[in-house]
């Protein structure tokens, strides 16, 4: 089974190069960038307010690596390539070419067949998945300590979930390579079902996933009208989901009746803040503090493990069932 | 009879697909040994019988059994003992003739890699050529040479010959007879060629419409029907058990009849008749046999 794995999906080599050459080319630029920050990119973040240096490195980092750094947030897809890549011919090349009559009339029963060849793909879908986003997560570590790891370029490209998309690209793919019989349409299934589930999924489940937290302060008297930056609670690694003004109950102001206030500020002739404060009014913030992240992780992979292992036990069923 | 001396036993066996019912009532007992041929027009439910023999599908309703043993509980041993050559004899196009003989070797617990080479050698089919790159009547020798490789009990083979010229039909007829001539395999081959059968097969199953209409020993199948000629008559007879079909012309009627139905009248004459004539005949008929009892023959 090994040999005839291996020399029906020798193909993966190709995948295996090119993740192999991107992950070089990451190195060799992220080596440059993490040479930007002797002390490290976390430290440096933490003194960013307080050490020139620190704010110099940052925004050559952002001159100079920047558009790396644009150009991966597209590749939250390559996982799900991948994983689909992988998936779709499985059961579907041998149902389309009519070879799954000879693979499956030979001594090892169908069931052995199919286990073997789930565990060696989805396996290699995990470890090339796996180390495409262990260089990726490395590559981003100063960008992540200036702009938190909650942003859709960093959570969806570090830590698990690229590897659970990967999983649920290969399960939606096989499934739908046995219900099609043709690899190519099972690929796109996969592909489309991902970007349909992808969007709803970090818009309306993620921030979900947690009982957001809530501050409530009054504005300053002098403080700059926007106050999320460094150094301030919730900070910019932390995930804000919703913030605005409140009045002196913490009753929460419409935008119109902020700018309602705004006017009334303008037509006195005051300045902003100070009329803000005079009023009571305060700002709050509704947000998943940074330290969530592995939770926020763990979740969503979980999420999408078990619909790709849902769509598995499906073809488990059918195979051992003889539908197919 | 033991049950291991049946190749192949179902018993009631329908299988229904979504849009229908493929195959019904199927009870069969075919004897180990010799030639089985399984003949009905396309759309018959021949490649569904003979899948759920080798157990690529599982039977909505009855059982198979497979020399002795239920096919659906799929052992390495009793999948070891079933060869199949599927239609259009599939291969892994991109492999070449040594790696597709490397899978058989890999996926069984017997393989005679010294037999398939010599096979293949013989036929001077080189090792090194991809299967997609062979004509097709290369690709089925292939495909023949792996499943006998197998040095299976049962060969099950699906429309082998439908999709080869003339002259890859002659050959491949050849080997598989020869590997027959060598002993101890039975064979189960499908057709929806009537013609040459007489010549390899011993034994007979006619499927129509997902229903067996005919099956039994060619020489006896032959010893039981004759062909009753005489003056036309008007009475309608396709209802009767014992008239199988009755052709009228002008001034004849024609009766292919069974169970030694003989002619009671002056004027009616008994011939044999051909194997291809018989089985046409009973393609014909309609699906459902009537139950109407016999009439006997018009006197």
């Amino acid at each position: 089974m090994t040999w005839l794995i291996w020399r029906q999906h020798a193909q993966v080599c190709v995948l295996g190069v090119l993740v192999g050459m991107f992950g070089i080319a990451l190195l060799v630029l992220g080596t440059q960038a993490h040479d930007l920050f002797p002390g490290g990119p976390a430290r440096c973040a933490g003194e960013a307010g307080i050490n020139e240096a620190c704010a110099a490195s940052f925004r050559r980092l952002d001159e100079e690596y920047g558009y790396v750094e644009n150009l991966l947030a597209g590749f939250y897809l390559v996982p799900v390539v991948i994983g689909a890549f992988l998936g779709a011919p499985l059961l579907a090349r041998e149902l389309e070419d009519g070879t799954w009559q000879l693979a499956w009339t030979q001594a090892v029963p169908r069931m052995r067949w199919l286990a073997a060849k789930l565990v060696a793909l989805a396996g290699v879908t995990v470890t090339l998945t796996g180390m495409f986003t262990l260089v990726l997560t490395w590559f981003r570590q100063p960008f992540d300590a200036w702009e938190g790891r909650f942003q859709y370029d960093a959570f969806d490209l570090e830590g698990l979930v690229p590897v659970a998309y990967a999983l649920f690209a290969f399960g939606i793919a096989t499934a739908a390579g046995a219900i099609l019989r043709r690899s190519l349409p099972a690929f796109g299934v996969a592909f489309g079902a991902f970007l349909a589930t992808r969007m709803p999924v970090a818009l309306l489940a993620r921030p979900g996933y947690a009982t957001p937290l809530t501050t409530m302060q009054p504005v300053p008297v002098g403080g700059a009208k926007d106050q999320a930056g460094h150094g301030t609670v919730p900070s910019f690694a932390d995930w804000m989901i919703e913030h605005g003004y409140a009045d002196a109950t913490g009753q929460r102001l419409s935008w119109t009746e902020y700018d309602e206030l705004e006017g009334a500020a303008n037509q006195a002739g005051t300045n902003l803040n100070q009329f803000l404060h005079a009023r009571g009014i305060q700002q709050f913030g509704v947000y998943h503090p940074a330290d969530r992240f592995w939770t926020f992780q763990l979740i969503e992979a979980a999420l999408f493990i078990a619909v790709a292992a849902v769509l598995i036990g499906v073809v488990v069923w059918r195979v051992r069932r003889r539908m197919i | 009879m033991t049950a291991t001396e049946f190749a192949l036993r179902t018993d009631g066996v329908g299988k229904r697909y979504r849009k229908g019912w493929a195959l019904r009532d199927c009870t069969l007992a075919l004897p180990a040994g010799g030639v089985i041929a399984l003949v009905g027009p396309n759309g018959a439910g021949k490649t569904t019988l003979l899948r759920l023999v080798v157990g690529l599908l599982a039977p909505s309703t009855g059982t198979v059994e497979v020399l002795g043993h239920d096919v659906t509980a799929s052992t390495p041993q009793t999948l070891s003992r079933v060869g199949f050559l599927a239609q259009d004899h599939p291969l892994y196009k991109r492999f070449t003739v040594a790696e597709m003989l490397r899978f058989g070797r890999a996926c069984n617990l017997r393989f005679d890699q010294g037999l398939a080479e010599r096979r293949l050698a013989q036929l001077g089919i080189p090792l090194d050529r991809r299967a997609g790159t062979l004509s097709g009547g290369q690709q089925a020798q292939v495909a023949l040479a792996l499943a006998l490789a197998k040095r299976p009990d049962l060969l099950v083979l699906d429309e082998p010959v439908a999709s080869l010229d003339p002259l890859a039909r002659h050959e491949f007829l050849q080997v598989l007879m020869g590997a027959v001539a060598e002993g101890g395999v039975t064979v189960l081959f499908s057709s929806h060629v009537v013609h040459e059968l007489e010549r390899v097969c011993d034994h007979l199953v006619v499927l129509n419409n997902g229903r067996v209409t005919l099956t039994g020993d060619i020489d006896t199948l032959l010893a039981e029907h004759r062909l009753l000629v005489g003056p036309r008559t008007a009475n309608d007879l396709d209802g009767a058990v014992a008239v199988v079909e009755a052709v009228h012309s002008d001034r004849h009627t024609t009766l292919l009849v069974r169970d030694g139905a003989i002619p009671a009248a002056p004027g009616w004459q008994a011939r044999p008749v051909a194997l291809e004539d018989l089985v046409l005949a009973y393609l014909r008929r309609p699906s459902e046999p009537s139950a109407v009892v016999t009439s006997g023959v018009p006197a």
